[in-house]
């Protein structure tokens, strides 16, 4: 049976039965004006900010060498001149229509986006869905381009052939491709009559960009670079910013001067302890949210006794003071992590209605971990330290991350936890690259990682527990800590190929129930997606009351800035 | 001549390994350049996306051949001057990187490596000469004082003392709103932001010149020869200057020749504080990063800057002290 929806259809039903993104976990609107929840932070007025000045966008980009390809490693700016399809938010995982005002599933097999009419490129030519399926092709050509996977079998089967018919663009998979939707609206988009005669767009250095988003090149003198608000954008009535001036690659020492200075409006680097060292500074001008991106997690490697146990995992995990780690770890500003591995109360919808009243994050209680471990099978030897069911020596050696001081916070306590629990454990900190390879070898007892609270729960969660996300040699891949069962594994195939929200629910409900039943991973606190801002020029950031987007959806956030006075 | 020619011979001996190690290096080194850098991009907190390593992977390719046919190619790329392609700044050249960067360290670098030698020497010789004195005791205390506090965190406080609570100098970068070029506007525009860099390294690399002229200068005035020419009734001033102060200057004349080669290595802590755009702070960037191109080339300047003026001050040291020729002929 061939099923179809319209964008329309998919609005009004929203929620009740669509395919995989405009799904319950997937409300879509056009109107990014409106917030889902209807609270801005402060109405501001209609007026032009005249300078707004950010940190450049990725370290070492200004750096004087000019260059805004968009699949440069350090394009002088990434995300104003050349635009996607279409915007996800991380946080409300609503897709808000961008180049595309609509998109439609034919089946799993077969995408269709149609392309927003009266869209100029700065050269005054009109955007058109050749110019997209041009883009999307050159991917195929150039495998350097092809930054969303389009072509490869990366999460859903790859594409098979890109056309463009009238004002629509149609994308044909190989297989089931419900999985690549998010990255695939990602994809920026390139003019054809600039890009088609360029060689290989890799090598490109483009120092003229001719691109579709709010604004031009106004200067660059190889330190500053000044971007000018564009008259013709096609949505210039949202973006209220004249200049936008991004500068200077700080770190968190210096920005925290310079924000509590007002040489700059926003940032988003690793500030330690904002609340104190920034937004006390002034309270009325000075804010932050750092919104949860993911959690951090604690990592046993399962293919090693006693981790390969669910029954000393699930006790383990109670046996850790989160509260304590949250304090140390993020001064208290992120919040302790659910069990389930959803980030909540974001992702409240997803949870099944056995749990939605609950609270989900385990108790630290080192009585109970201890009597769960005895009852476990895992008695106390001579020495004072837990032993294993055959009374064998099990020493944990704990690797944690040198240098990044969040982890190290939590690793002393983690460690201090284990040795409650009778358990012979020992820090070991090393170096970032030397972690990353002792996850790949799969020669480590513990660490902590990340586990990514995006919108796609298949590509998180579940490639989290998926067999064919192992590390290998050469790859960290998602499923460090090595879980492996293949019904779960089948669970997350049937979750990144569906289309229907409530199967989607289920599925997540019984990956959901892995991690509070066999603890695979046990997210300790949510890391941050950070963003610090002043108000004294814009208002209008995303915050706790308005959580619209993070820090990687500044596109979003500039047409949502009004001015403050 | 044979004096100079072993000199010579020993110097390309040095350069060669020198080189095959820095071919070397970085492919023992474990880790992916490409997964680096989409690591780097994604930031602490993220799951690396495995189609955005693969797409990196296709544009920074992978070296073709066993190590030794690398090896081959890399020699025969440095002799035409080819040093790659850099990872971070994609697809400019690393050379042209370098040149961007170039003209801040050997400047900054340059001209405080300058003057703290001439300062160090004078005030180290004076030290010596009033030996003991109260000149001296503050000279010496002071600069070991000094000399024990860490680079950055001196720049630190410079920075927050003058830049932010003062607000007399520029907290970063080079120049602001100036266009790079000869005119005065961005002349004076880089001085100014090069003050307070400038003066951290003037604070700091004086000490050694101080300690080392002032010890060796102490020792040569208890030589024999300059009691025979305060004896013949030579005045101070000469003794001073042409006999004791001259000879222990010898050993700084080395010691000068290294500093002045590793300025192409650039003052990475400092440049990095004050987000100076000179070599070190691409340097320390490249090495973060593990963008081996623009790595090794650096290193390779740093080695071939250290060599050459090895070379020179052994050369010159023939000239200045015949001894030196003699013992080695």
């Amino acid at each position: 049976m061939k099923r179809k929806w319209t964008f329309a259809a998919c609005l009004a039903l929203s929620g009740a039965l669509a395919l995989s993104a405009c799904s319950g976990q997937i409300a879509t609107r056009d109107n990014p004006g409106t917030a889902a929840s209807g609270q801005v932070n402060s109405a501001g007025t209609d007026a032009l900010i005249e300078t707004l000045t950010l940190p450049a966008e990725v370290a070492d980009n200004v750096a004087g060498i000019e260059n805004y390809n968009p699949w440069s490693p350090s394009a002088t700016s990434k995300n104003y001149f050349y635009e996607p399809l279409m915007i996800r938010s991380s946080m409300n995982c609503q897709v808000v229509p961008w180049l595309a005002t609509e998109f439609l599933w034919e089946g799993p097999v077969k995408l269709s986006f149609t392309i927003r009419d009266g869209v100029k490129w700065s050269d005054g030519q009109s955007l058109t869905a050749q110019d997209v399926a041009f883009t999307l092709n050159l991917k195929k050509k150039y495998p350097a381009l092809d930054d969303i996977g389009l072509w490869t079998n990366s999460f859903g089967a790859k594409a098979e052939s890109v056309t463009a018919e009238g004002n629509k663009v149609i994308i044909t998979f190989t297989g089931n491709a419900a999985a690549k939707f998010d990255s695939l609206i990602t994809a920026k988009i390139v003019p054809e009559h600039v890009w088609g005669s360029v060689g290989d767009p890799a090598k490109y250095v483009d120092t003229k960009p001719v691109g579709t988003g709010p604004f031009t090149v106004g200067s660059y003198n190889g330190r500053k670079l000044v971007l000018d608000r564009r008259e013709d954008y096609w949505q210039a009535d949202k973006v209220k910013v004249k200049h936008l001036v991004i500068a200077g690659n700080f770190d968190a020492t210096n920005a925290a001067l310079k924000l509590t200075s007002g040489q700059l409006d926003a940032y988003w680097g690793e500030i330690p302890n904002p609340a104190n060292s920034f937004q006390a500074k002034d309270p009325n001008l000075n804010h932050f949210w750092y919104a949860p991106a993911g959690s951090t997690v604690f990592t046993p490697n399962l293919t090693k006794v006693p981790w390969n146990d669910a029954a000393f995992r699930m006790a383990v995990s109670q046996g850790f003071d989160k509260q304590q780690m949250s304090q140390k770890a993020t001064y208290g500003v992120m919040g302790v992590a659910s069990q389930t591995g959803l980030k909540l109360p974001y992702a409240k919808a997803l949870l099944p209605d056995a749990m939605a009243n609950t609270d989900t994050v385990l108790k630290y209680d080192t009585a109970k971990a201890n009597e769960q471990l005895d009852a476990a099978g895992y008695p106390v030897g001579s020495d004072g330290f837990r032993t294993t069911k055959d009374g064998k020596a099990m020493p944990v050696t704990f690797s944690v991350q040198a240098g990044w001081i969040d982890y190290q916070g939590a690793a002393d306590i983690i460690v201090r936890n284990l040795k409650e629990m009778k358990l012979d454990a020992k820090l070991i900190a090393s170096p970032p690259d030397a972690v990353d390879l002792q996850k790949k070898s799969g020669d480590f007892d513990a660490v902590l990682e990340y586990l990514n609270g995006g919108c796609e729960v298949a590509r998180n969660l579940g490639a989290k527990l998926s067999t064919d996300q192992f590390p290998t040699k050469s790859e960290v891949r998602t499923n460090v800590g090595r879980y492996s069962d293949p019904a779960t594994d089948q669970i997350v195939t049937q979750l990144s190929g569906s289309t229907d929200p409530a199967e989607q629910r289920t599925l997540v409900g019984q990956l959901v129930d892995i991690m509070v039943t066999q603890a695979p991973v046990t997210p300790l606190f949510y890391a941050p997606a950070r963003m610090i801002y002043r108000t004294d020029k814009a208002v209008g950031w995303p915050s706790e009351a308005d959580p619209y987007a993070t820090n990687s959806e500044m596109l979003l956030i500039m047409t949502k800035l009004r001015s403050a006075k | 001549m044979r004096y100079f020619a072993r000199r010579l011979g020993y110097f390309l001996l040095t350069l060669w390994a020198a080189v095959t190690l820095n071919f070397l290096i970085p492919r023992l080194q474990p880790g992916d350049p490409a997964e680096m850098m989409v690591k780097k991009l994604a930031g602490k907190d993220a799951e690396l996306d495995p189609a955005k390593i693969a797409a990196m992977r296709a544009m920074l390719g992978s070296p073709e051949g066993n190590l030794f046919d690398q090896y081959v190619a890399y020699l025969s790329q440095l002799l035409r001057g080819d040093f790659g392609v850099s990872y971070t700044y994609f697809p400019t050249p690393v050379t042209d990187v370098i040149a961007k960067a170039l003209p801040w360290t050997l400047v900054l670098v340059g001209v405080t490596t300058l003057l703290s030698f001439v300062v160090g020497i004078v005030l180290g010789a004076l030290a010596a000469w009033k030996r003991n004195s109260l000149f001296d005791s503050v000279v010496t205390l002071g600069s070991t004082f000094i000399g024990t506090l860490q680079a950055f965190w001196v720049a630190l406080l410079l920075l927050f003392g003058f830049g932010y609570i003062l607000g007399w100098f520029p907290t970063s970068g080079g120049y602001d709103s100036s266009t790079p070029g000869f005119n005065l506007e961005f002349l004076g525009d880089a001085i100014y932001h090069s003050v307070l860099p400038a003066a951290v390294l003037l604070l700091l690399t004086p000490i050694g010149w101080i300690l080392g002229m002032r010890n060796t200068m102490i020792m040569n005035l208890g030589e024999d020869y300059i009691r025979l020419a305060k004896a013949k009734g030579v005045p101070d001033r000469q003794v001073a200057l042409r006999y004791a102060a001259r000879n222990a200057l010898l050993p700084s004349v080395t010691g000068f020749a290294m500093a002045l080669g590793g300025i192409l290595g650039g003052q990475l802590l400092i440049e990095q504080t004050f987000d100076y755009p000179g070599l070190g702070r691409i340097m320390g960037q490249a090495a973060m990063s593990k963008d081996y191109p623009l790595l090794q080339a650096l290193l390779l300047f740093t080695i071939v800057g250290t060599l050459l003026a090895n070379l020179v001050a052994d050369l010159l040291y023939g000239v200045l002290d015949p001894r030196a020729r003699k013992a080695n002929s």
